[in-house]
């Protein structure tokens, strides 16, 4: 599967990439909303895990962008925020498959099934 | 004064009299006014024999009067005053150089236990038939010294608590600072224990791997040490600093999990002399500053504080402008008020406690409220260290 890694922090972008391809995935690293907005648009089998915090475009605008194209991927959201800034980026948009950092591998492995 | 019959100091005129007669009414009323004196009142000859030692002075010293009259003053004083006290008087006599009659000032008693306390004394002289006679009045300062330091420490309490609460209302952005290196440490560990669990030959990687896993409990521990720093309860210590890497530590520590969004323009200014101050009270000075400039420039479309440093003469200025909507004229009036923030969150207590903390330091905070399209603007001054101003 190929998944799309949203995230500005170095540390967090390259370990999560690597425990992806670890788990046998193709990935990409996105440092900010504009270099994802600037590739190549994720397809409906792929993943996208956007970060919230975002420089620049905030995190929830990326998500409503990946759900209104045509065939949208999968979406998994992190965030390290507060529930009350994380609902407030959130709000009006349903069936979000949210996991709040630290993050782990088994709550990658399962979320990636589910979503 | 009738104690000293039972000393029988034979030089002390008043002394005999006080046994041999009783007291005249003028000299009633004289001793009655000694003994109600709240003052310590001690009058002693041209030998700086004690004449008259009253009861606020026995309470004082803890000596009687009957014990003390007709002896040298210098046994209420600790040995450096007692070496030089004849002299002084000696000194006076002869020069009539006034050092200290007619001048109240502090100095230091001796109690008859040994104790050494400060006291405010002041002192006049008399022309008497029998000769010149110095009148000390004397006032205890242990209990505003104690006071004082009271004070001291409970205003040193509230910077305190003012900077736990400025934590505390950051807390949830800090938790997000952490959030990120512990989980890039616990991926990069848990990537190393799968790939061994699966039998994958990592060798080649897992040096690399394990740098980065400590570079990330570095980074985290990095956030802890820096906030602990800010909350840990200590005296304060004035240092000579220099004032621009305290504040961009300062504007590190605002900044933890909140820098999307804000662009910060630091301008430093070369070669600013030093400032002889409590790093970490200077250092919630900018803290409090830049969170209320990141708080009011939010509120513009594209937010921006500016965070600079200038000599103006003797000071050292620190200004914190922001591009929000300025302060409104009816919030001035409260603004460095404790308790009168119009902020949902915290206790208000930022502004004044900075202004203090300034105001200690023998420098102020002062605000340009700004308003028709510009934001405001705080301005901290802190006096330059005394070895590096212009009056040297």
């Amino acid at each position: 599967m190929r998944v799309h890694v949203v995230e500005d922090d170095v540390g967090v972008s390259d370990s999560l990439g690597l425990i992806l391809m670890n788990l046998g995935h193709e990935v990409l690293s996105y440092p900010s909303a504009e270099k994802l907005f600037a590739a190549a648009p994720p397809t409906a089998s792929d993943v996208v895990i956007v970060d919230l915090s975002l420089p620049g475009i905030p995190g929830g605008q990326v998500v409503r962008w990946l759900q209104r194209l045509a065939a949208p991927p999968r979406i998994v959201v992190i965030s390290g925020q507060s529930q009350g800034a994380i609902d407030h980026q959130l709000r009006g948009l349903d069936r979000i498959v949210l996991v709040r950092k630290p993050l782990d591998a088994d709550t990658i492995t399962s979320v990636l099934a589910a979503a | 004064m009738q104690d000293a019959s039972d000393k029988g100091a034979p030089p002390l005129p008043d002394a005999k009299t006080a046994e041999a007669t009783p007291p005249t009414v003028s000299e009633a009323r004289l001793l009655s006014v000694l003994d109600t004196a709240a003052d310590g009142i001690i009058v002693i000859d041209e030998r700086a024999r004690i004449l008259i030692f009253n009861k606020a002075c026995e309470k004082m010293f803890g000596f009687r009067a009957a014990d003390v009259l007709g002896e040298n003053v210098k046994m209420v004083m600790p040995g450096e005053y007692a070496r030089e006290h004849d002299e002084y008087i000696g000194s006076y006599i002869r020069t009539g150089v006034k050092k200290i009659i007619g001048i109240g000032r502090e100095v230091r008693g001796r109690h008859s236990d040994g104790t050494v306390f400060p006291l405010e004394l002041s002192v006049g002289e008399a022309q008497t038939p029998e000769g010149r006679q110095f009148i000390g009045i004397l006032r205890d300062l242990r209990p505003r010294k104690e006071s004082e330091q009271r004070l001291a420490e409970l205003q040193s309490e509230l910077v305190h608590l003012a900077r736990v609460s400025a934590i505390d209302e950051m807390g949830a952005a800090i938790a997000h600072e952490l959030n990120q290196p512990l989980t890039a440490l616990m991926l990069y560990l848990q990537a190393i224990r799968r790939a061994h669990a699966k039998g994958v030959d990592i060798a080649d990687r897992i040096g690399d791997v394990l740098d980065k896993a400590v570079g990330e409990a570095d980074r985290a521990g990095h956030i802890i040490q820096r906030m602990r720093q800010f909350v840990e309860k200590r005296d304060p210590e004035r240092r000579l600093c220099d004032i621009e890497p305290l504040i961009d530590d300062a504007i590190d520590l605002t900044l933890l999990g909140q820098h999307h969004r804000i662009r910060i323009e630091r301008r430093s200014t070369p070669a600013l002399p030093p400032v002889m101050v409590d790093s970490v009270q200077v250092q919630q000075i900018v803290v409090n500053l830049v969170r209320n400039a990141i708080e009011a420039a939010t509120q513009a479309l594209e937010p921006v504080i500016r965070v600079e440093t200038r000599r103006d003469g003797n000071s050292v200025v620190l200004a914190v402008q922001d591009n929000g909507p300025g302060i409104a004229p009816e919030a001035m009036a409260g603004l460095f008020q404790a308790f009168a923030s119009s902020k949902r969150r915290g206790m208000g207590l930022g502004l004044a406690i900075s202004r203090t903390i300034a105001q200690n330091h023998g420098g102020d905070l002062m605000v340009d409220p700004g308003g028709n399209g510009r934001g405001a603007c705080f301005s901290l001054a802190l006096p330059v260290a005394a070895a590096d101003s212009d009056a040297e």
